[in-house]
């Protein structure tokens, strides 16, 4: 019986302390009911490895008494795990960004975005972390919450606006990097340029000195219709022609900047766009200024042509939708007579 | 992967008995019995039940308060005997009259084939 021993006591080792006596005398008397059935009184080694295997793996034995012993945190549990940890994430960034508030703006310290990211990377794991260990040890002690069921109501349903769903993970990306880029630009525009070595001397970039106001009304107004896009969840008419006028508006925004870096390296006599390698050329006689200067107006020809190129897509996908939502209420409505 | 035809086959049939499992259960514990031997009673008219599948299921049934239980340990070793409750009672009498129902109207589909 050495065998059914092992068996029933590594069944055993699935189920919570708690619920396994029970279950374990009652399969330890089922498992030799059945093999008296078989096999009579003596059975032997063989036959006992035979009935075994016919039980199935102690795993699957313990799962079909107890299938909660399955997860670390079960069907159950789940809802009220999502909602804790939801909660929780909510407040970790929320403490956050007040810590960052009161560090930069009352104890006057450095605005660091790599500290920024690295206390997030702690954070948010750890808080995490801990509502997992809990709801593990909930688990365990085979926990019931009780969560009052809100009553359903049809009428309820979301209306069903035509459009698209928005990528979510893309806009909250933008959106985070959206106000990384305003708080830059409103807290510390003088830090916006380019340094000549590791610790040498810092020029800031008199363009942007000159356009701030507009590129603060650009990058804001970017926040702002993430959040309205994440708010909508939709591209429907309004989200997408709010999406065009802000690129046109940052069409103008980025045509003023390399217009302006145009004016400051003509000024120089470096306009021209192959100039910056000739500037390279000059460093030994301190041409890092120019250098500079043209990487800056390089990356803003880049980023107009993207977004002229993203204006022309939208555009694209506006007219396809629209077209699209035309042909299927004409066809409702041919359904319909 | 697709499952082959005789897969589905025995995904469904499973579905099925599982469906009536609790019914022919308490049908056969109007009378105390031990798991083996309702196991044995249930195999007996044609009911074949893995053994992984009645326990848990038994024990459900008497959370849910449709069974009693109680350890004998009076033979050769101690056995869990089981039996039906005064609800499980009234359930099944409920249950059995559904069945009932249910079987003429399965007939009924089964034979017209929706015409």
């Amino acid at each position: 019986m050495n065998l059914i021993d092992r068996y029933v006591h590594e069944v055993g080792r699935h189920i919570p302390r708690r619920k396994r006596g029970d279950i374990l005398e009652e399969l330890r008397s089922l498992l030799v009911d059945t093999l008296e059935d078989h096999f009579g009184e003596d059975p032997s080694e063989s036959q006992i490895e035979q009935l075994l295997k016919e039980f199935g793996r102690p795993r699957d034995v313990a799962a079909s008494y107890y299938p909660q012993s399955q997860y670390l945190v079960g069907p159950t549990l789940y809802p009220l795990f999502r909602m804790v940890a939801g909660i929780v994430v909510a407040a970790v960034l929320g403490a956050q960004v007040i810590a960052w508030g009161v560090g930069i703006f009352i104890a006057g310290e450095t605005f660091s975005v790599l500290e920024m990211i690295s206390s997030l990377v702690n954070s948010v794991p750890n808080s995490l972390g801990w509502v997992l260990i809990t709801f593990i040890i909930l688990q365990y002690f085979d926990a019931k919450p009780y969560l009052e069921e809100e009553s359903w109501d049809p009428k309820k349903l979301p209306e069903i606006i035509p459009g698209e769903e928005i990528k979510r993970g893309e806009t909250i990306v933008g959106l985070v990097f959206g106000m990384l880029f305003l708080a830059l630009v409103t807290f510390f525009p003088q830090w916006i340029g380019f340094v000549t070595t590791p610790g040498g001397k810092f020029y800031p970039n008199p363009v942007i000195l000159d356009n701030l106001l507009l590129i603060r009304i650009s990058l804001a107004a970017g926040v702002g219709l993430n959040l309205f896009m994440l708010w909508r969840n939709r591209l429907d008419l309004t989200t997408r022609l709010a999406r065009i006028g802000l690129d046109l508006y940052q069409v103008f925004v980025l045509g003023l900047l390399v217009i302006g870096h145009n004016r400051w390296l003509a000024a120089r006599s470096s306009g021209g766009l192959l100039d910056g390698l000739e500037a390279i050329e000059a460093l030994a006689e301190g041409g890092w200024e120019l250098v500079g200067m043209h990487a800056f107006r390089w990356a803003f020809v880049v980023a107009l042509i993207v977004t002229i190129i993203d204006i022309l897509a939208s555009i694209y996908r506006l007219v396809r939708s629209q077209l699209k939502r035309d042909f299927s209420v004409r066809d409702a409505v041919v359904r319909i007579e | 992967m697709e499952n082959t035809q005789s897969e589905q086959y025995q995904k469904l049939t499973q579905e099925l008995r599982r469906g009536v499992l609790v019914l022919a259960a308490l049908s056969q514990l109007k009378e105390e019995k031990y798991g083996y031997a309702l196991i044995s009673s249930l195999a007996e008219r044609g009911l074949d039940i893995e053994q992984g599948t009645l326990y848990p299921l038994l024990r459900r049934l008497e959370d849910q308060g449709l069974l009693e239980s109680e350890w004998n340990v009076e033979g050769s070793r101690p056995r869990r005997y089981y039996v039906l409750s005064e609800t499980g009672r009234n359930i099944l009498q409920d249950l059995t009259e559904d069945w009932s129902q249910l079987t003429g109207v399965m007939e009924v589909l089964l034979k017209d084939g929706g015409k």
